[in-house]
């Protein structure tokens, strides 16, 4: 197991330098720079800039550098020092852009993706062994509306209807006086509240598709041969139920670690920007958009060392808590 | 054990250099009282506001901030605000405090505290480029021949920390930034002779402690325009905290005692022009999180940057209303990041937002205005202070059948012809616009057809219209994400030319794309605003747009693009010329230029006087409905909220 564990680790390098390197060119393949982007705003804006301004912006940022200068320049502080550069559009290290948000999107992320383990998988299960009843057709439509409609439509919907109800705005994460201030009892006091609906849109369309999966993983399980016989010899429904088929069906909440754990910290872009989200996501989407490609090179490399780390973890995992992956592996 | 010196000694320096850093603010504190005792010593107790039986008014907020008494922190002389023409506004007297709050989509860029902070070296009420008054200047002289420019200073005034500002301030800007090759690698087009390419950088004459003189070897008339309202500029380019930037400055600073701090900025060894850049501030980054601790001469200081940016008013801010008060009346500006254009619009319904000026759109208004009773505020229809979407055919592409075309008058003309102006103005600015009158206002289709014929361009059997080579002639309009109206016109236009049996299309592209294909000289046809047309103080007449290898001709003197033709370059000698000349005979030019582009259609300018909406907090007072809504953004430090 050790062994494999090694080899896997050692894997990753090869694999990281080739994610890094795509990432770091992709950014930059759109024609221009940031400076493009940023000259051009200004111009638009009525602002005159200066041709030695443009000259040292670029010198200050390294894009008078040719790619590979600045690929190197980026991941040579990455590896040295964990630095992980300037965001050119901000103005601040790409930490501390990041950082701040990091907190609150995963708070977001964990408490939904608990809330859809805690829904999604009794429903499941329910579904499954009172398959064609009432419930059942009921979850199911339920189920099947959360996954048709987009989480943004519906966080546009309540916007729309509470502004139209309440005359309020449901964005953002904190009431203004606590916007910006440092954390305190109040501000998480007040953080709570904030949550309840960024929380229940992330997770609709998670709770839904796991409903679904469950059911259909429960559904395969329970028409199988030892469940019959299981049955048959006399196991009580509800230790039978347990103690085989729901270990089986929970498997795609491990199998999927590997994207599980990039997307808690990514956070939902678009439900983010519609709700205002102090989150990560939005941040990624506009660092894209203007090429700022320290920060959102930095934040894709992240978010492949999440996921090349969370893949081997759902491996790792998998051999635990199934012995067929287990001796499967040694039997050859 | 060498390695722990050089530990400690690395913390004790960036600990003394942190502790410096705190230093200009306590320093400003302990020597507060000081002045203080010095100015009353009879009444050494008494609040600021209420002692020295000033005449000058103050803010609340300063109270028990331990600051100078208010008429040590204005100069001698303040300014009277004037940033709006007397018949825009009835100033009224405003009272102290609150917080106005603005929303910006842009991660640090705030336009609304831009426009509210920058301050010109002299200023042109209503930005109409009208007349030029001083404004952080006490007073300009021009020489006869317009060449000699003569600027005082108002004598006490100070940094936001204090410091006094002198022509020390102005000489090291000019000596030891302007003209130094490391920090401005290219001189800047406008500090050159008539601002042309070819001109020679001014000189700089240091007259006394307060007065200084700017001589150009050519006259340069429109020089005052340029500091007053061109490219919004501030006074930053050639005023600069000296105490403050000296730091970072090798010829004050040995460079050896820099090197940690450019190593700690990640600048390799020795680029100490790269730290300087990094500390000193534009004035279109009063925004940035690095003007927190800057001093600066703008009415609001920058305390907190972040996704809620704080601003709070600046005790040392040398403008005056009638009554002696130190402006600016509202206390604290609050600046706070909304991920997308519609939150923001959301966010002015709910009452969250008390001045948008960036993200209010014609379209938006019949929306607001159904919430201004429940939101608390006011839908402004301002003007806009340019043209809002205009059309622009490539003259110089390189295509030798396009260009023959498109270089025929005859063929603007034509088109010109062709534009439904009213139809544009009803369908794009719902109303809130006139059709341009002065490139003809009439729909003419059988005039346009008669042109078009004449010039050649005979329709074929599917009843399109073949160019010189046979082939159907296209117009394809490339059109930026930019603004939405782009698309809206851009659809209009192409109904409305396919009229005449033109094959046009539209295509919407992104708008990093639009600018570098706009600057690779890629485009055939596009929609964008101009100034020129609405502020006639700015040459800029979209000649980079409808030839833009003429236009780099001509602003490199020749070095790049393409020889234009001899009466675009009279044009371009008459737009050029603005700059040259004296506020009185530069109106006369802009006549004859706009004589020019109706006779010629250089490019279509389809409509004119069009609404700039602004939403505003219904308590704010000194605003007003006159005028372009950027100047009533400008004159910011005079809003107040009503009680």
């Amino acid at each position: 197991m050790l062994t494999y564990i090694s080899y896997r680790l050692l894997q990753m390098i090869p694999l990281l330098f080739v994610i890094s390197v795509i990432v770091f060119v992709i950014i930059q393949l759109p024609p221009g720079d940031f400076l493009t982007t940023y000259v051009e705003q200004l111009r638009l804006s009525g602002s005159d800039v200066d041709a030695s301004t443009i000259i040292q912006l670029k010198a200050q940022y390294g894009l008078d550098l040719p790619l590979y200068g600045q690929y190197w320049v980026w991941i040579k502080n990455i590896i040295l020092h964990g630095d992980l550069g300037m965001s050119i559009q901000w103005n601040l290290p790409v930490s501390e852009v990041i950082g701040d948000r990091l907190l609150l999107t995963l708070l977001i992320s964990v408490i939904s993706l608990i809330l859809i383990w805690i829904i999604a998988i009794p429903i499941g299960i329910y579904s499954a062994t009172h398959q064609y009843s009432w419930l059942d057709y009921a979850f199911s439509f339920v189920g099947f509306i959360g996954l048709a409609i987009p989480g943004f439509l519906i966080a546009l919907l309540l916007v729309y209807f509470v502004f139209n109800l309440t005359g309020l705005s449901v964005t953002g994460l904190f009431s203004p006086e606590y916007e910006g201030a440092p954390w305190s009892w109040g501000k998480l006091l007040d953080l709570l509240p904030h949550m309840i609906v960024p929380v229940i849109i992330v997770g609709l369309s998670g709770t839904a598709a796991l409903i679904r999966i469950t059911r259909g993983m429960m559904l395969d399980e329970l028409s199988k041969q030892y469940v019959i016989t299981a049955r048959a010899k006399g196991v009580s429904e509800r230790r039978l139920l347990f103690k085989y088929p729901v270990r089986l069906a929970i498997h795609p909440l491990v199998s999927t670690i590997g994207w599980t754990i990039p997307a808690l910290i990514s956070g939902e872009a678009i439900i983010s920007i519609v709700l205002n989200l102090p989150t990560t996501g939005p941040i990624l989407l506009k660092a894209l958009m203007v090429q700022d490609m320290y920060l959102a090179g930095s934040f894709l490399l992240i978010l492949s060392v999440l996921t090349v780390f969370g893949t081997l973890l759902s491996d790792i995992l998998l051999a635990v808590v199934d012995p067929r992956i287990r001796f499967g592996g040694t039997r050859s | 054990m060498k390695k722990i010196t050089q530990a400690l000694l690395s913390i004790l320096l960036i600990s003394s250099l942190t502790l410096a850093g705190c230093q200009s603010s306590d320093s400003k504190d302990a020597a507060a009282p000081a002045t203080a005792d010095v100015n009353n010593s009879s009444t050494p107790s008494s609040s600021p506001s209420s002692s020295s039986s000033s005449k000058y008014g103050e803010s609340p907020f300063f109270s028990g901030k331990n600051l100078p008494p208010v008429l040590d922190r204005l100069p001698l002389e303040p300014k009277l605000t004037n940033e709006l023409p007397a018949d825009y506004l009835n100033l009224e007297i405003g009272t102290y405090g609150g917080t106005l709050r603005t929303a910006r989509t842009d991660v640090v860029i705030d336009n609304d505290v831009f426009i509210i902070n920058n301050e010109p070296l002299v200023n042109t009420p209503g930005l109409l480029g009208e007349e030029v008054t001083p404004n952080v200047v006490k007073d300009f002289k021009v020489s006869d021949d317009q060449k000699e420019f003569t600027f005082t200073l108002r004598e006490g005034q100070k940094w936001s920390d204090g410091v006094p500002l002198t022509v020390e301030d102005v000489k090291f800007t000019v000596e030891d930034v302007l003209f130094n090759p490391e920090l401005t690698p290219v001189f800047p087009l406008w500090l050159k002779s008539s601002a042309g390419p070819d001109g020679k950088p001014f000189t700089f004459q240091v007259v006394d402690d307060y007065t200084f003189k700017i001589i150009f070897d050519k006259p340069y008339g429109g020089f005052l325009m340029q500091l007053a309202v061109q490219g919004w500029r501030g006074y930053t380019e050639l005023i600069k905290p000296k105490h403050f930037l000296q730091k970072y400055h090798t010829k004050y600073t040995p460079l050896e005692q820099l090197e940690p701090e450019i190593k700690a900025a990640n600048f390799g060894t020795g680029e100490w022009a790269k730290l300087f850049i990094s500390k000193d501030l534009l004035n279109t980054e009063f925004s940035y999180p690095k003007a927190v601790g800057f001093p600066v001469l703008t009415p609001y200081i920058q305390v907190k940057s972040g996704d809620k940016a704080l601003y709070e008013r600046n005790p040392y801010y040398f403008k005056v209303d009638a009554k002696g008060n130190q402006l600016p009346y509202i206390d604290k500006l609050e600046s706070n990041f909304v991920q997308n254009l519609e939150v923001v619009k959301l966010k002015i319904m709910a009452g969250e937002i008390d001045h948008s000026y960036e993200y209010v759109s014609i379209p938006d208004v019949s929306l607001l205005k159904e919430h201004e009773q429940e939101g608390g505020y006011k839908v402004y229809v301002n003007n806009l202070h340019r043209t809002a979407n205009d059309i622009e055919l490539n003259q110089t592409f390189d295509d030798p059948v396009w260009r023959q075309v498109v270089g025929d008058a005859r063929f603007r003309q034509a088109l010109n012809l062709a534009l439904d102006k009213q139809e544009i103005d009803d369908t794009v600015f719902y109303g809130f616009a006139n059709p341009a009158a002065f490139q003809g206002a009439e729909r003419d289709l059988d005039k346009a057809n008669k042109l078009l014929d004449e010039i050649g361009l005979k329709k074929g059997e599917d009843g399109l219209r073949k160019g010189p080579d046979g082939k159907t002639f296209t117009i394809p309009l490339e059109v930026s994400t930019q603004m939405a109206d782009f698309a809206t016109l851009g659809q209009l236009v192409v109904e409305q030319w396919k009229q005449l049996g033109l094959d046009v299309s539209l295509k919407q592209i992104d708008n990093t794309l639009w600018t570098t294909r706009n600057k690779a000289n890629q485009l055939k046809a596009t929609i964008m605003f101009t100034p020129g047309p609405v502020q006639w103080a700015r040459s800029e007449w979209g000649q980079n747009i409808w030839a833009p290898l003429w236009d780099q001709w001509w602003n490199s003197a020749g070095a790049q693009g393409e020889e234009p033709p001899q009466d675009v370059k009279d044009l371009f000698q008459s737009i050029f010329s603005l700059r040259e000349l004296p506020i009185e005979q530069a109106k006369q030019k802009r006549e004859e230029i706009k004589k020019n582009f109706a006779d010629k259609v250089w490019y279509f300018i389809h409509s004119e006087n069009i609404a700039a909406p602004v939403a505003v907090n219904a308590k704010i007072g000194n605003f007003s409905d006159k005028g372009w809504g950027i100047a009533q953004n400008f004159a910011g430090e005079q809003w107040f909220f009503r009680k």
